[in-house]
């Protein structure tokens, strides 16, 4: 049975914005789902749908076995949600945070306070636990959201841009969570902005943008889809129009920034060796060579026409020398 | 230039203005204040109207006797404001940048505290235009005057207890207790009745209490002659806590740092 | 692998239901002794109030048409509770506009509850809170010199009539809230407590009231449940006044509950 089923789902609000335009996506058990794509391009509303806290305006889906409109009940006892602002009191301490949450899933007195304390150990959260929420950084709240969400054991769980805003200490210690929750059983369900997240953690990853699917599968094959890894070379003064008309031997001209040439791979990292032996032949001076692969926002680009936000963050700086 | 009196009154006006332009910012948050005086005077007008048949009352129309009742909470109330405007300015951190500026402490304290001065004629204009319709009769021109004048700096130095509050306390949850106290400073004067009139403990405060003097300054206008005899306490009262509040509030201002 | 997929039985369900209450109502009432302003108006402003109204206007029981009281102060006692659980009923309003701002109903929304029951928590707090204000003036009171002339019985009713005046404003201040989702809109709401007051019999008898507030008095409803929690105070309990008071409070819970319920199924799902 498919944890997430979701046929053609969608969010109309009132005045005609189409917030999700239909879209399709199946997670298989145990899976983790990556859910990429730029600011309001329709992430969050399709997992405000999928925790029942949205109506979808047409299509369905089915959470953990059930239907989100006709069986929200018996979803929300299956799934953990961890939303995008981390809805925590500032006035309450992480341990009564925990021990409502176990309430709120029907857990006794007793129970809730074994597995609160359990979960918060696992967060690193214990010492923390009966400062109050507004005192926690954000790498707490997140944490502590996250364990909050796991105290009644669900098959699903959902994040909505769990490492936005984080530092990289933090944003490590999540995704190592998220690999050992994943290790347990839990199917993962994960909305992000940032292709490295979704690259490292998914075993499936659906690119949304506009409110509608642009592209699904595993991170290589969509890597896959989108071609070959391209070069970018920096030549010394003087050496730039000869080393354009050999690059161009091996494959098409990408535009780049001045100073740089870039030039697509026909036959991949196999072309670098000759490249480099022809370079050196024709006697251009090479100041930096670096072997790009494809990304997801290559693939974003080659389905939407732009770049998905946040990837420029991820630019290595010009110059760098990659392995050969 | 970062100093000088230019520097000072140039530096004054701008904090000014940043307080004055809040309100343009968030008017709900303002609506309150403006109106608040105002529906407390036709309120208790309405309700406690009939104690002006009490012998021994010196006036037959209590709208009359407790409009300058409302001048002065409406200072009261915007001077709170400054106050927890401060407190929840010293929480966001914006506060910090004031006080690392080049701006001398009692710049700083100027600008937050005159915006008030101005700030209250909001709510007295209210105020007067209700209270004439309603058949309050015209002050005179010098009792109007006066009243406002005295309001306008009332207003700076309930803005300077409520400065001293929030340096002191550092957080919006300060707010009651600067309204509490202004509340009293206004309310436990003659602000209901005559003196003679109160019930026994209240008549004790309300004498000890500088406020009534104020409070007395402006009313006379509205319920008699301006006479130099009922000016003079008010303005020494107003003097003394001013001078009070304000020393309070540079010695807080200058322990901020710490 | 997940504890509670399956629906528990009924039994079960109202079981985990009331703890669900029962901890969201304990969380509110934590809420408001954590954080100070929300504590203020319910206990401090009442009490400054109440101060200032029986000291400047006392004299007011020499007036030949005052009622017969023991003292302006017992007269007074009802208008400062009602004046206390209204503002609760506020207070509670900002709280779940903050709630709802902030996320935390999301969280409630999500998790296998009742619908209603975070609302009921919160009244429940709002009731609570409603009862500590009516000890609160019933013991300010009696140490100032009032006397409740209907002895324990009488402040027996007085208490429950003012819990049940908070909870009947809870449930405007959750009406407040969840059509607003906005805590400014809430604290914008103050003001017009004590319009409300103002009209109606909460701090002078409906007899010496000014028109037009004299009128409008004798239709307000405070003013049927300010009588009802005078009566046991300044007289022997009757039956009427105190039929009267619930009669008042039943109308100000119906108009919260269906603006209430309108409100909760906007936010629901919706956003």
């Amino acid at each position: 049975m498919a944890a997430i089923e979701v046929r053609g789902l969608e969010r109309r609000y009132s005045g005609g914005v189409l917030a999700v335009a239909g879209i399709d996506l199946e997670v298989s058990e145990g899976e983790i789902y990556a859910f990429l794509g730029p600011n309001g391009a329709g992430k969050t509303t399709t997992v405000r749908m999928l925790v029942t806290l949205l109506l979808p305006t047409g299509g369905t889906a089915l959470v953990a076995g059930h239907d989100v409109v006709r069986e929200a009940p018996s979803v929300r006892r299956s799934i953990g949600v961890a939303l995008q602002e981390a809805a925590l009191d500032p006035l309450m301490t992480g341990r009564e945070l925990m021990l409502l949450q176990a309430t709120l899933h029907g857990l006794s007195s007793e129970e809730g306070r074994r597995k609160g304390d359990a979960l918060l150990d696992r967060v690193g959260l214990t010492q923390a636990a009966n400062r109050r929420v507004g005192t926690y950084s954000g790498g707490m709240r997140r944490r502590l959201d996250l364990a909050t969400a796991l105290v009644h054991d669900p098959s699903v769980l959902f994040l909505d841009e769990p490492t936005t805003g984080l530092d990289p200490v933090s944003r490590i210690a999540i995704w190592d969570e998220v690999r050992r929750l994943n290790g347990e059983g839990t199917t993962v369900f994960l909305t992000t902005q940032y292709l490295e997240e979704a690259d490292q953690l998914a075993d499936r990853v659906g690119i949304i943008d506009d409110g509608k699917m642009a592209a699904e599968g595993t991170p290589t094959q969509l890597k896959a889809q989108v071609g070959n890894p391209h070069l970018e070379v920096v030549i010394a003064e003087g050496g730039s129009e000869r080393a354009e008309a050999i690059l161009v031997r091996f494959g098409d001209p990408i535009p780049a920034r001045d100073g740089t040439l870039m030039v697509g791979l026909r036959r991949g990292a196999a072309d670098v060796a000759p490249i480099v032996r022809a370079l050196d032949e024709a006697g251009c001076a090479v100041e930096a060579l670096e072997l790009v692969q494809p990304t997801l926002d290559d693939v974003f680009v080659e389905k939407t026409g732009r770049h998905l936000e946040g990837a420029e963050e991820h630019q290595p700086p010009a110059g760098e020398t990659a392995p050969a | 230039m970062t100093s000088g009196v230019a520097f000072d009154f140039r530096s004054t006006w701008a904090l000014m203005r940043r307080a004055i332009n809040e309100i343009a910012r968030v008017p709900a948050a303002v609506i309150p204040a403006v109106l608040a005086p105002t529906i407390f005077m036709c309120g208790l007008a309405a309700v406690f109207g009939n104690l002006t048949q009490l012998p021994g009352f010196t006036t037959d129309e209590y709208l009359t006797f407790i409009l300058p009742v409302g001048f002065l909470q409406g200072a009261a109330f915007t001077g709170a404001a400054t106050g927890v405007n401060l407190a929840r300015d010293i929480e966001l951190g914006w506060f910090d940048r004031l006080l690392a500026s080049p701006a001398p402490r009692g710049v700083l304290l100027a600008g937050t505290v005159l915006s008030a001065s101005l700030r209250v004629l909001m709510p007295i204009t209210l105020l007067m235009i209700v209270g004439l319709a309603l058949g309050v009769s015209f002050p005179g021109v010098d009792g109007l005057v006066i009243a406002v004048l005295l309001a306008s700096c009332f207003a700076a130095v309930a803005a300077c207890y409520g400065v001293i509050l929030a340096l002191k306390f550092k957080t919006q949850a300060a707010a009651p207790l600067m309204q509490a106290g202004v509340f009293m400073a206004v309310l436990f004067t003659t602000a209901y009745a005559p003196q003679a009139l109160l019930t026994g403990w209240l008549q004790d405060v309300a004498r000890l209490n500088p406020v009534t003097q104020i409070l007395e300054a402006v009313r006379q206008g509205f319920v008699g002659e301006v006479t130099w005899a009922d000016t003079w306490p008010g303005l020494l009262a107003l003097a003394g806590l001013g001078v009070l509040m304000i020393g309070f509030a540079l010695r807080g201002l200058r322990r901020a740092g710490n | 692998m997940s504890a509670g997929a399956v629906a528990p039985p009924l039994g079960a369900r109202i079981v985990a239901e009331t703890r669900v209450v029962a901890a969201l109502g304990r969380r509110s009432v934590r809420q408001a002794f954590r954080r100070p302003q929300f504590l203020a108006p319910i206990i401090i402003f009442p009490s400054l109030f109440l101060a200032v109204n029986t000291g400047g206007a006392g004299r007011a029981v020499d007036l030949p048409q005052f009622p017969p009281v023991n003292g302006f102060l017992d007269f007074q006692l009802a208008g400062a509770m009602l004046q206390s659980t209204m503002l609760a009923g506020v207070s509670a309003a900002i709280a779940l506009a903050l709630d709802i701002q902030i996320g935390f109903v999301d969280r409630l929304v999500a998790a296998p509850i009742a619908r209603w029951s975070f609302v009921l928590g919160r009244l429940i707090a709002t009731g609570v809170l409603g009862l500590i204000a009516g000890l609160w003036f019933l013991a300010v009171g009696l140490v100032f010199g009032a006397e409740i002339v209907a002895g324990v019985p009488g402040a027996l009713v007085v208490l429950v009539l003012v819990g049940l005046n908070a909870i009947a404003w809870g449930t405007i201040g959750a009406a407040i809230a969840l059509n607003s989702g906005s805590p400014s809109v809430a604290q914008g709401i103050f003001p017009i407590v004590f319009v409300i007051l103002f009209l109606s019999s909460a701090f002078f008898p409906e007899n010496l009231l000014l028109e037009p507030a004299k009128t409008i008095a004798e239709w307000n409803p405070m003013s049927l449940i300010a009588d009802g929690l005078r009566d046991p105070i300044i007289s022997e309990l009757s039956l009427g006044p105190v039929l009267e008071g619930l009669g008042g409070i039943a109308i100000v819970a119906a108009i919260g509950a269906v603006l209430s319920a309108r409100g909760l199924n906007k936010k629901l799902r919706s956003a």
